[in-house]
């Protein structure tokens, strides 16, 4: 069987068809509506329940309007998520609390509508894993991951560094919900709902299904359903190859991606983050520079006076500023930008993984069909070696037939030997052990006279060797069995083939959108935050100058100097003491 | 604005020393003691400057001489606008090389010791920026050690010290009416007059005439004043702290100045990073490579404020900080003045004590004159030598009366000196103060200019590039 005889069978199609609804208003689900981040639940789904997981249907419907909602909820969280144009999770809180453990942990308050949930950064971890599971060929999106901290912060005071690792993870996580809400499958997941409901304990719903029906290894389950319990037992006929096997017949379009998707991720994680990493690090010393930059102005100021000292002032009040804006840019760059980045980063590395995984089934199918191949040869040899058998029988028992054959009533099988063999090598051959590559019915043919001990002998070959014809025979049933068991595993995974490859194209070209609506995002948010700052600063330096310029000129200028000397430059309210009082201060140094 | 810096250091004198702000209002009446009244009299108040005329200075076209030979210098053209009577055309000009600036200055100095005369930039600008920037340091150490000292960027960044040192100058009521400069603007035979200039130093102006007459023999430099005048504390306060908000600002401007460069090279690497996803991002290579170039042209921006503001910013605060120097010294002179009177009065009275003491032993009242322990075994010891004569005493007598007659010169003279020079120190406080304001609205000026160029130019980069990412399709 070829990749083409599999595509025009297309089992994937039915499979679809199986599930009518769904296949129907699949194919019509814009899955966000054009201005993401602001979520939009615009998917209209059939009714989901876990064990009928829905999919994508390839590649052309996507761009289209949501028009339908679907209007069959599993739950109350699902109504919610796909009933509201606007929905948005948010994440109102982290506490610190202790509750059920001995150590103190940060728990999450999100809120989705008029749900509350609490979870610890462990269960998004795991909510995350269980999807990843439960949906092997879709595009979960990322957490944060452990350690993104002292990535950004360099050495700040512990519980600074804590708040701000809290209010980053915060806002992270915040976006993964936020991610799987607005994913056309993700978010019809009842497990999800349960996390977003806090109803049930998350321990129980870690340990009920569909989650504790996950399957140890998910390659011997269905890719659009590992846990699903009725799958054909074939499954366990799947091989279970390395990521590394090489595939004989690779897609092109896969690896592509997979080329794509390693320079995206290399790209990523190199030059954007590591140069961003340290853009926000400069901007924080920066925004300190400017913090003292402006204390010192201001100190410098109270050493002067008139409108010198308010010209400095406020020269220091534009530095301040510049720190102040400094600071809002850097939290910008930090929250729309570099975290973003990261975010992507991560994506690329799931990817990675989905790529992975349908390169699996890939190998899964192409191993199946060499060990179909080999036991179909298999077969064929042994068949070939059966129908050796009957010809030879056949012709012995026609040369009995005409030839003084023995007056010994002829059972079925003496009536198949061979009558040359039989006439040439009858006695010899009853004493040699049967040889399993040959004609066996040479033994079974014996002289009368002889029937003891042939039956002895016959009896002692049985138990020295299992009787060839049989062996042969069992072999040919077992490879029967197999070949149709492997013809099954073949189908499903092609099957599973096909289905991975199209959900996971159609995941992809989902997420490329996504990451276009991002950047997009991230690249309006960075030049917004640059724009606020240079106007912010633009607006304080001009006060600052509007303040230098009432600095008085120097009285040499031209043209024309100054008529009386220095009062003219003096403002009336501010002369000084009669000038006999200033020169007879001279009379302090005399002393008497 | 003098008036009020005198205001400012009458009520500090007065109402209390140990304050450290001031009320620029206040005009309360001063209740120390008695003063002696200035002989000068009339409205015209002698510790007020006088400008009689304007003298706008500039130093421009700098051309490298006898090029090709080892003796190769570089000129500038000096030019001036003025309505000063001493020159005799309004727009004097000529050319001047870094030596005739440096013989200028020093006999500026020489001729007005009471005069705040600017600082010349080291003659190779291994100071100021050295201490900040060891890279800058070294690439002045380069310049100067491959002859770089020709460079257009040496003879611009020279050009403008120079051209400092000059306005400075033309701004002192005094320095700008001095034959010196006006020769240095207008002499035709400049050498020449060099020359003479050294040999026959012009008559010195009042005030450096009266302080160079006391006899140096006397002065301790090493003695604190002992009645030190408040007005001078004070203004030796405020320079300290001028300083201090100098140094402060330079110091800090310096680090903001480096954090510039490197985000200049961060933007620079940003951009190229954006541009890199622009190759990836084949649907959105176009409004990527906008951003990339907004980016790029930011980074651009900032370096040109470093350039253009930042660094002569650093420059003009280190040049006034150099200046503030310079009337530092001249208040340190002024110390020294007052020491000078201080020591001879002292001896004076030592002598007159003296005097006194024989007088009164000749009149028989030796032993109550109360003069205490130490003139009693002097006493004692003079008759033990066979020196209790009257006599001797006469004669001693006639010797230290002739003592005092001179020393009360001196001290007159001294006193007179100290005083001068006083009165010269708070004028030339008022100068400063002109001097010092104006080049700080120059360097808070050209900053604030700076700052407004760069963020107009930058806000309108970015304002051009959010329409373009915005107009990027998405179908999500």
């Amino acid at each position: 069987m070829d990749m083409e005889g599999f595509e025009d069978e297309n089992p994937f199609e039915q499979d679809l068809d199986a599930i009518p609804s769904a296949t129907s208003s699949m194919s019509k689900v814009a899955i966000y509506e054009p201005s993401s981040p602001p979520p939009h639940a615009s998917s209209a789904l059939s009714p989901s329940s876990p064990p009928h997981r829905a999919a994508f249907a390839s590649t052309e419907s996507h761009g289209a309007q949501a028009s339908n909602y679907k209007t069959d909820f599993c739950c109350t969280r699902d109504r919610y998520l796909h009933t509201n144009d606007d929905i948005e999770i948010v994440i109102v809180d982290a506490q610190k609390t202790s509750a059920g453990t001995s150590s103190p942990y940060i728990v999450y308050v999100i809120r989705t509508g008029d749900a509350e949930a609490r979870h610890r950064y462990s269960e998004f971890e795991s909510l995350r894993d269980s999807l990843s599971k439960l949906y092997p060929t879709l595009i979960v999106p990322p957490i944060p991951s452990k350690q993104t901290i002292g990535d950004y912060a360099v050495k700040q005071a512990k519980a600074k560094e804590d708040a701000a690792l809290i209010s980053r993870r915060k806002r992270m996580l915040q976006t993964f919900l936020n991610r799987l809400a607005r994913h056309p499958i993700l978010s019809n997941e009842h497990v999800f709902h349960r996390f977003l409901d806090g109803e049930v304990s998350w321990n129980e719903v870690l340990n009920s299904p569909p989650i504790s029906l996950l399957p140890k290894n998910i390659l011997k389950a269905p890719s659009h359903n590992p846990t699903d319990q009725n799958a054909a037992a074939a499954y366990s006929a799947l091989p279970n190859p390395s990521a590394a096997h090489p595939l004989r017949r690779p897609d092109q379009r896969f690896l592509d991606s997979e080329a794509f998707t390693i320079k995206f991720a290399n790209h990523m994680s190199g030059p954007m983050e590591k140069v961003t990493r340290r853009v926000v690090k400069r901007w924080s010393d920066y925004a300190q520079d400017h913090a003292d930059l402006g204390a010192t102005l201001n100190g410098f100021s109270l050493n002067e006076s008139n409108e010198l000292a308010s010209a400095i002032e406020k020269t220091g009040q534009a530095v301040d500023t510049t720190y102040v804006s400094t600071t809002k840019l850097l939290q910008e760059v930090e929250q729309n930008w570099a975290e973003p980045l990261h975010e992507y980063t991560q994506f690329a590395s799931i990817i990675k993984k989905l790529l992975a995984y349908r390169h699996q089934k890939h190998v899964q199918y192409e191993m199946t069909q060499d060990v179909l191949e080999n036991k179909r040869e298999q077969l064929e040899e042994l068949e070939k070696s059966e129908r050796e058998a009957r010809r030879l029988e056949e012709a012995l028992g026609r040369g009995r037939m005409a030839g003084p054959s023995s007056t010994s009533s002829a059972n079925p099988e003496q009536g198949e030997g061979s009558p040359e063999e039989d006439n040439a090598n009858s006695e010899s051959s009853s004493h040699l052990p049967a040889h399993p590559g040959q004609n066996p019915a040479r033994r079974r043919t014996r002289t009368p006279g002889m029937g003891l001990i042939n039956a002895l002998s016959y009896t002692l070959h049985g138990m020295m060797d299992v009787d060839p014809e049989t062996a042969r025979r069992n072999s040919i049933t077992k490879t029967k069995e197999s070949i149709s068991t492997l013809e099954d595993a073949l189908h499903l995974a092609a099957q599973d083939l096909k289905y991975s490859s199209s959900t996971i194209q159609a995941d992809l070209d989902r997420f490329q959108r996504q990451k276009v609506a991002d950047l997009r995002e991230m690249g309006i948010a960075m030049a917004q935050a640059h724009r606020d700052w240079c106007k912010k600063n633009l607006e304080a330096w001009e006060e600052a100058k509007r303040e230098i310029e009432k600095i008085p000129d120097h009285p040499n200028k031209a043209p024309g100097p100054p008529e009386t000397g220095p009062s003219s430059s003096t403002s009336p309210g501010e002369m000084a003491p009669s000038p006999s009082n200033r020169r007879d201060s001279t009379a302090t140094v005399n002393g008497r | 604005m003098l008036n009020e810096d005198e205001d400012v250091f009458d009520s500090v004198t007065w109402e209390s020393p140990s304050a450290t702000g001031y009320d620029v209002n206040d005009h309360s009446t001063p209740s120390g003691p008695g003063f002696i009244q200035s002989t000068v009299e009339g409205n015209d108040d002698p510790l007020q400057p006088k400008w009689e005329g304007y003298l706008i200075t500039a130093v421009r076209d700098p051309v490298k001489e006898l090029a090709e030979t080892k003796d190769a210098y570089v000129s500038y053209l000096v030019s001036a606008k003025t309505n000063l009577p001493i020159f005799s055309t309004p727009n004097p000009t000529s050319r001047r090389r870094f030596q005739d600036f440096v013989f200028l200055r020093e006999h500026l100095v020489r001729d007005f010791p009471a005069c705040v005369v600017p600082a010349l930039p080291d003659k190779h600008r291994l100071g100021m920026q050295a201490t900040h920037n060891l890279d800058n340091w070294l690439t002045k150490l380069l310049e100067y050690l491959t002859g770089d000292r020709f460079s257009p960027e040496f003879m611009e960044r020279r050009r403008l010290d120079l051209h400092r040192f000059l306005e400075r100058i033309a701004r002192h009521p005094i320095l700008q009416r001095s034959t010196l400069l006006r020769a240095f603007f207008e002499s035709t035979e400049w050498h020449v007059y060099m020359h003479q200039h050294v040999a026959h130093p012009p008559s010195q102006e009042p005030s450096a005439g009266l302080i160079d007459n006391i006899s140096d023999t006397l002065l301790n430099a090493f003695s604190k004043v002992r009645k030190p005048d408040e007005r001078f504390l004070v203004m030796r306060e405020n320079v300290d702290k001028f300083e201090e908000g100098l140094v402060a600002t330079e110091r800090l401007y310096t680090r903001v100045r480096n954090r510039s460069s490197d985000l200049t090279a961060d933007y620079h690497d940003l951009a190229v990073a954006v541009q890199g996803l622009g190759f990836l991002e084949s649907g959105i290579t176009d409004p990527l490579n906008h951003l990339s170039n907004t980016l790029l042209e930011f980074s651009a921006l900032q370096r040109h404020l470093t350039q253009t503001t930042t660094d002569p910013l650093l420059t003009h605060l280190h040049s006034l900080l150099q200046y503030s120097h310079a009337n530092r010294a001249v208040l340190k002179l002024r110390d020294q003045k007052q020491l000078d009177f201080e020591e001879l009065s002292d001896y004076l009275s030592g002598v007159t004590a003296e005097r006194d003491r024989l007088s009164a032993i000749i009149k028989g009242h030796a032993g109550s004159s109360g003069l205490g322990l130490g003139a009693y075994l002097k006493d004692r010891v003079d008759a033990l030598r066979g020196m209790d004569d009257d006599r001797s005493r006469v004669e001693k007598m006639k010797k230290l009366d002739t003592k005092i007659k001179e020393l009360q010169d001196a001290v007159t003279t001294a006193h007179e000196t100290s005083d001068a020079f006083n009165d010269a120190t708070l004028r030339e406080q008022t100068i400063f103060q002109y001097s010092k304001e104006a080049e700080m609205k120059d360097i808070l000026g050209d900053l604030a200019d700076g700052q407004i160029e760069f963020y107009k130019a930058a806000m309108e980069e970015w304002d051009r590039v959010i329409p373009i990412i915005q107009r990027i399709r998405v179908d999500v």
